[in-house]
């Protein structure tokens, strides 16, 4: 079912995740990442940091829930992802708003390219390329 | 042609060197600092990873883990330090010394060969891959550090990633470099 999905040119829908500090911090403790920045205000700013910012294990994951829900929601089973690559520009800080859209740029030797990207209210956050089996 | 001042971008030609010449030494090292997950892969780290994302699959409930969680497996935890001789850090730590103090991860690029299962150890190895550089960017001069990491269950390869870092000396202190 995948295979009619996954043709170069489909779009995804764009999914928003509106960021809290609760979202930022529950999200580093669940990937184990317990470096200060990711949980202590006052450290992150003393650091130089507006705020509390995502770590990039949560910047990643984003990326495979995203790709995984419309590909589960359009053909009723999840995605076998393959590999997912990012690029990390803006930080993305609590109170702001993180927006997912995405293409299907390939599918060649049973592998579809999708290109997506996560943008927040400072510019784009995260541009990632994920493979897909099909 | 020795390189001249303006491809150093202000670094001094011996302190290149020494990054560079470390940056082969621990390059040589291969895959080294090879740790055990803390736990094995297991159903209730990845309900807290779930809830956090806000991730529902019945697939995750029923014995299999989400492909980008494999870095979790292997995470130092709360106060954890990575070895003597872990190539990343090592390479973090000569260029810190030489005053490139600051870090911003750039690029992270994760491959899967299969999904975890519950159950299964998890181990990873690092290896520094690159060091390129003195580069210009819009945060200051610095180096590209990129790094390996190999997660194997038993002697199989399950999943790979590149890290690639950005250590460089902010703008506003890079005349002291």
């Amino acid at each position: 079912m995948t295979t009619t999905l996954l043709e170069p040119g489909t779009t995804l829908p764009e999914w928003s995740v509106p960021l809290t500090p609760t979202i930022i911090v529950s999200t580093a403790i669940a990937t184990r990442d317990f470096q200060d920045v990711h949980h202590d205000r006052d450290i992150a700013q003393a650091a130089g940091s507006k705020d509390v910012f995502m770590n990039i294990l949560t910047s990643t994951a984003f990326v495979e829930r995203y790709v995984n829900d419309w590909v589960r929601s359009s053909t009723g089973e999840g995605a076998v992802v393959k590999g997912i690559a990012i690029r990390l520009g803006a930080p993305a800080y609590p109170y702001d708003t993180l927006t997912f859209t995405g293409s299907v740029e390939s599918v060649e030797d049973g592998v579809a390219v999708l290109k997506v990207t996560g943008s927040v209210s400072l510019g784009d956050h995260v541009i990632g390329t994920v493979k897909v089996a099909v | 042609m020795s390189a001249g001042t303006d491809e150093l971008f202000g670094v001094e030609e011996a302190v290149h060197a020494e990054v560079m010449a470390e940056a082969e030494r621990i390059k040589a090292l291969g895959e080294a600092a090879e740790r055990e997950a803390r736990d094995p892969v297991n159903q209730p780290t990845i309900n807290n990873w779930l809830e956090a994302m806000g991730y529902d699959d019945p697939r995750w409930k029923a014995g299999e883990a989400p492909p980008s969680m494999a870095q979790v497996w292997t995470m130092y935890g709360l106060g954890g330090k990575p070895p003597a001789d872990d190539p990343l850090h090592g390479m973090m730590r000569v260029l810190t010394d030489a005053g490139f103090t600051a870090v911003l991860g750039t690029n992270c690029e994760q491959e899967y060969v299969r999904t975890l299962r519950v159950g299964e150890q998890v181990r990873v190895t690092t290896a520094l891959e690159s060091v390129v550089g003195p580069k210009r960017t819009g945060m200051g001069v610095g180096y590209f550090v990129t790094s390996r990491n190999t997660w194997y269950v038993g002697d199989e390869v399950v999943a790979t990633m590149l890290f690639r870092v950005l250590k460089f000396v902010p703008r506003s202190k890079e005349t002291t470099a």
